[in-house]
């Protein structure tokens, strides 16, 4: 196998519909909707938890292929990617519940790839930055919003459910932290290249503005600032974030 | 009383017993980690992605034994060339359809052989001063037991397509071969070793896999939009070009219709609806178009236009031969 593959050999069934991003969110715009869906009604929570249920096998099958792509990094960074994959796993499964908890199914929303592109990062380092902490960041924000919206329609399983992940993902981000230091020790070079990479990626999920600091009915995604800081995110990078959310071009 | 303190491998035997092993469980875990985005069946993916930290702890577990057998830890050292070409075989099926030989090569050959030599060595290990090896190969033994079972019950399912038993059973002599070839994971040979049983998932943790694959049943279509698709569909059959030109939106019918034609020359006589997903008001969906030379999937996105459904983009998703790899 290729070290690390190329990013279109990603497979999947034939129920899932592939499409690019930007293109979806411009044929929604042109419709007049929004182009990344809200939590106001059941279908648009619905489309949401799909976006996040591609998004989790992305998340597994990226976790997998750092399992394999780095054979000299440490053993203890493959052990935790490993780990990784067997949690993105059941999150899957997970969501794929959800989802037909809420009356959906598997490819019922195209799915887009912006995740398992920032996946195939080449180096070890940028991609626990981009992923682990950019990522997986951005997902204990959707994830404690999500949390907040089915408390609030009384909706236990979702809450439950998402609760469970969000613990995990919070221990994502803890070992991208650790191996982001782990893996540049000594190089600050290679340091600011992964971190540089995290920001793209924390700008591109900005989603044009529609993340950003505010109360969890009223922006489209809050930052979940408390979860982030268990997480180990600084005070200074929550406060960076805060402030590129309100300077993120149009998505 | 003596007898009881017999031994059947000495101390640095053990050792570069433990760092085969462990070669076998670390490669099959990267090696499981990294198909995982390759393959294509849910089903399969999330198999491959439920055991990969099982053998992840298998490969620590055996790496940490060393250092109490005067060796140095976490060292993977294959037992010969030879077992290094079986993995590299074992490792090589990575097209979209080589999922049943992805895992005929883990769940009936590498696992079966790691678990008989696992129950091989329990057997024989001494019960006064080998507790330690004997704890982990307990542990393997039962984690290799359940995966197997699991695997072969997902594979099962797999090799239910018209041929795939045929290509799946080549595929397992070869690596058979090699593995036999190459002595299996000590490179000692394979003759001693008594076939594992083992029982059809007893967990039944597989059912909810194979569940993932279950069809949609009706898509969840618009009348007329279903209507519009089976009259698009049956126009490519019937390769009457200018009909499914029509069912075209205006802006991409010179585009479309010249990839229409390319796919007519194909002589499509069936077809299945295998994807439907909404964006908005539009649908996006899927086709596969069978015939005698294969298969194509076509992707289209269908709006309504002046109160018609129509074609607004299209594109091929995949072509398939006659005898997928």
């Amino acid at each position: 196998m290729d070290r690390p593959i190329a990013y279109d050999k990603l497979a999947r069934e034939d129920r899932f519909m592939r499409m690019r991003a930007r293109r979806v969110a411009e044929l929604k715009l042109e419709q007049g909707l929004p182009p990344f869906p809200d939590l106001a009604r059941r279908e648009s929570i619905k489309e949401r938890v799909h976006g996040i249920l591609v998004g989790e096998l992305q998340a597994m099958e990226g976790a997998g292929r750092t399992v394999y792509d780095f054979p000299d990094a440490p053993w203890e960074f493959t052990l935790d990617m490993a780990r990784q994959v067997w949690d993105e796993s059941r999150h899957v499964e997970i969501y794929i519940q959800l989802l037909e908890h809420l009356g959906g199914y598997a490819g019922e929303f195209p799915e887009t790839t912006i995740l398992w592109r920032c996946a195939c990062a080449e180096d070890a380092a940028a991609r626990v930055a981009g992923v682990n902490r950019g990522l997986e960041g951005l997902a204990c924000d959707v994830f404690n919003q999500l949390i907040h919206i089915a408390r609030k329609i009384g909706d236990p399983i979702i809450e439950h459910a998402v609760d469970f992940v969000l613990a995990d993902e919070i221990t994502h981000v803890r070992m991208g932290s650790k191996w982001l230091n782990e893996l540049t020790k000594g190089d600050p070079e290679r340091r600011k290249r992964a971190i540089e990479f995290q920001e793209t990626i924390d700008e591109r999920f900005n989603l044009g503005g529609l993340r950003r600091e505010g109360d969890h009915e009223e922006v489209p995604i809050s930052i979940a600032t408390e979860a982030r800081r268990l997480a180990g995110f600084t005070d200074e990078e929550i406060a960076r974030l805060i402030k590129t959310t309100q300077r993120s071009p149009v998505y | 009383m003596a007898q009881r303190l017999a031994g059947y491998l000495s101390v640095d035997e053990s050792a570069k017993r433990i760092r085969h092993y462990r070669y076998a469980e670390e490669r099959m875990m990267r090696v499981m980690g990294g198909w995982i985005a390759l393959t294509p069946e849910l089903p399969a993916k999330l198999l491959l992605g439920r055991q990969v930290w099982d053998c992840a702890q298998h490969a620590d577990l055996w790496g940490k034994r060393l250092p109490e057998l005067r060796s140095r830890a976490q060292v993977s050292e294959p037992a010969n060339d030879l077992f290094v070409r079986f993995m590299d075989l074992l490792e090589s099926p990575e097209e979209f359809g080589q999922t049943a030989e992805r895992l005929v090569g883990i769940y009936r050959v590498l696992k079966p052989h790691l678990l008989a030599v696992y129950e091989h060595h329990l057997a024989h290990a001494n019960a006064v001063y080998e507790p330690p090896t004997r704890r982990i190969l307990q542990r393997t033994i039962e984690d290799e037991r359940r995966h197997i079972a699991a695997g072969r019950a997902i594979l099962t399912h797999r090799l239910q397509r018209a041929g795939a038993h045929r290509r799946a059973d080549a595929w397992q002599g070869r690596l058979e071969a090699l593995l036999v070839e190459a002595g299996g994971v000590t490179g000692e040979g394979i003759a001693h070793l008594a076939a594992p049983e083992i029982s059809a998932d007893p967990d039944g943790v597989t059912g909810g896999l194979v569940e993932l694959e279950k069809p949609v049943g009706r898509w969840p279509l618009p009348p007329d939009l279903e209507a519009a698709v089976e009259a698009h569909a049956r126009n490519v059959e019937r390769r009457d070009l200018a009909a499914a030109g029509e069912d075209l939106s205006p802006d991409i019918r010179a585009a479309g219709t010249e990839l229409y034609r390319s796919l007519l020359a194909r002589g499509p006589d069936r077809h299945e609806v295998v994807g439907v997903a909404k964006l908005g008001a539009h649908r996006l969906i899927k086709l596969r178009l069978d015939g005698p030379d294969g298969a194509v999937i076509l992707a289209s996105r269908w709006a309504q236009r002046e109160g018609h459904w129509r074609v607004a983009e299209v594109e091929v998703v995949r072509i398939e031969g006659s005898n997928p790899p």
